[in-house]
């Protein structure tokens, strides 16, 4: 028996608990339960990119899940008869402007409900943890209206602002000024900085952690929305990669293609995981009990 | 004195551009939606005050009925599918030495797929036919290949299955770290009384997550009341309007049927549960902390 299986000092199976071997024997069921979890989590995953490999006779017809060849060529042709390099560069488009907004907008207001607290804040507040409850999805239909009597339909421009409205950024930044003394900023303002400045020049880059963690979030937002980013570029060239997606319940593809399509929007989120997994488990854990 | 009141100014100055932006995006559509559904319109203009009677006239229709009662079935079916699910996994993973970390992202991994791409990789899944996912195992197995989403009594299960294959891995992460949290004093002492590990596990582990999950429990039904893009991708509500929801006859309604007075109606009504159930959300919140 290794050294390392013996020591378990957390759960409820202990360390001594192991050598008996009933209880031996039920933590290699756990493991075996644990092992199957994981196989459910990522064989859907797993079928649908090798899936994009088939051909379409192969995909309507053939009751099999690995396929017959591995030709990376028939994405490369699904990526060019869609072309979809047109939408993910507006996805980009879509996330660089929010990102810009969400961590500038969510960070002053955070910044002024933490430090400044002007009269009158605490109904901000009041409104921000209401506001995190309430779904934004069920205000879709004025906010649309709002949008269209402007006349930004058909722009990137209301998807880049409304990142900077959410207000579980905004109650997150304010968490995390918090955690800076008052006492820097009563320097600065002794010093005849403006508010502004403290901002820019002090706390921002004193803000760096929750600068990622909110850009990770961004990121992951906007390049998942679909039903604002729809309804506002839908036919007009901008469409995002998830627009493009969900025109499929309307348009005339191959089965083949929409799947390879699939894998294609899976890609960036899961690369972005394998970078910053850390941030975005932990994000979960921390902040994330979330509607 | 005159500080404060520059300080007063600087402050709303400084959040001004953000506030303006939470009531254009947020709080001003929240009360929109309320005063529209008071009227009648004409595409997005206002014609005049109705009353209640876009509230009656949606309530009659037969797809609010469908929509109102599937939403209890959906709730249902994620209590039954998605809420012991998360526990059991934590529980499991927090009592395993061997690749812990791995365990964890790869649980974690359908969760930072998009909604939209889980949902159309789950109608291939679903496919009718020999060649869906579901239906290739089970043909391995000898059973014939199903119509999956066109059996009434089956879709939301279906569907809320997939919503639980997604998400569940977050809320696995939530409760392994209520569980990391636990005092291993605790099982320390009921060892050393001669508690078994059923009731170690019985009258350790669980009442130390029951806060927790009841927290968890509130918010997965809030998050259950807004289901939309999935069966509107899988099934589109039916068949037969069996997987329906009240998100999704708002969508119907607001962006199929041009009617919006009646879609911010079921909007309304949707935002007066949620904020119930939220008021629970909180208390329960409350009476945890004390």
């Amino acid at each position: 028996m290794k050294k390392s299986f013996l020591k378990k000092d957390y759960g409820i199976i202990r360390s001594f608990d192991l050598k008996n071997k009933t209880v031996k024997f039920l933590y290699f069921i756990l493991l075996s339960g644990a092992l199957l979890a994981v196989f459910i989590a990522i064989f859907p995953i797993i079928w649908t990119i090798l899936s994009g490999f088939k051909d379409l006779k192969e995909f309507v017809n053939e009751p099999k899940i690995f396929p017959k060849s591995y030709h990376i060529g028939k994405f490369i042709e699904t990526w060019k008869i869609l072309n979809f390099g047109k939408f993910y560069i507006n996805s980009f488009i879509v996330i660089l402007g929010s990102i810009f907004f969400a961590v500038i907008s969510n960070g002053l207001l955070g910044y002024t409900l933490s430090k400044i607290r002007p009269k009158g804040y605490k109904l901000i507040n009041f409104l921000l943890l209401w506001s995190l409850m309430i779904p934004t999805t069920t205000s879709i239909v004025p906010l649309f209206i709002n949008i269209v009597k402007i006349g930004l339909q058909g722009s990137f421009i209301p998807l880049w602002l409304s990142a900077g409205a959410n207000a579980f950024f905004a109650i997150l930044y304010k968490n995390f000024f918090d955690s800076i003394p008052q006492s820097i900023i009563e320097a600065a303002r002794i010093d005849g900085c403006t508010e502004w400045s403290i901002f820019f020049k002090i706390v921002f880059p004193l803000s760096f952690p929750i600068n990622t963690v909110i850009t990770i979030f961004t990121i992951t937002n906007a390049w998942s929305d679909f039903l604002l980013p729809y309804l506002l570029l839908n036919n007009t060239g901008k469409e995002t990669v998830m627009v493009r997606l969900f025109q499929f319940r309307n348009s005339v593809a191959t089965d083949v293609d929409i799947i390879r399509a699939v894998t294609f929007s899976i890609i960036p989120p899961i690369i972005l995981f394998a970078f910053f997994q850390r941030y975005m488990m932990e994000g979960i854990t921390k902040g994330g009990i979330k509607g | 004195m005159r500080n404060k009141y520059r300080k007063n100014i600087a402050g709303w100055l400084v959040m001004l551009p953000s506030i303006i932006l939470f009531t254009f995006f947020l709080w001003e559509p929240l009360i929109a939606s309320v005063i529209m559904s008071f009227y009648s319109a004409k595409g997005i203009r206002l014609e005049k005050f109705v009353g209640f009677q876009n509230y009656s006239e949606v309530i009659q229709h037969p797809d609010f009925k469908a929509a109102f009662s599937n939403t209890f079935a959906y709730t249902f079916w994620s209590i039954v599918i998605g809420f012991l699910v998360p526990i059991i996994l934590a529980i499991i993973i927090n009592e395993i030495i061997h690749f812990k970390g791995f365990f964890r992202l790869s649980i974690y991994l359908p969760n930072v797929i998009p909604g939209l791409a889980v949902a159309i990789m789950w109608l291939y899944i679903y496919k009718a036919g020999k060649t869906g996912l579901l239906n290739i195992i089970l043909g391995n197995l000898g059973i014939a290949p199903q119509a999956w989403l066109t059996k009434s009594h089956l879709v939301i299960p279906l569907i809320v299955l997939f919503m639980t294959w997604r998400s569940a891995g977050a809320t696995t992460l939530i409760y392994l770290a209520g569980l990391q949290g636990i005092d291993p004093e605790l099982y320390e002492a009921a060892s050393i009384d001669g508690a078994g590990l059923w009731a170690r596990l019985r009258y350790i582990t669980l009442p130390q997550i029951y806060n927790l999950a009841r927290t968890l429990l509130i918010l997965q039904i809030i998050f259950v009341f807004q289901v939309l893009y999935e069966p509107l991708v899988l099934t589109n509500g039916g068949p037969n309007n069996a997987s329906t929801t009240l998100m999704l006859l708002v969508y119907k309604y607001a962006f199929e049927k041009f009617d919006y007075p009646k879609a911010t109606s079921i909007s309304v009504m949707i935002a007066l549960i949620l904020m119930m159930l939220t008021t629970l959300y909180n208390k329960i919140i409350k009476e945890n902390e004390m």
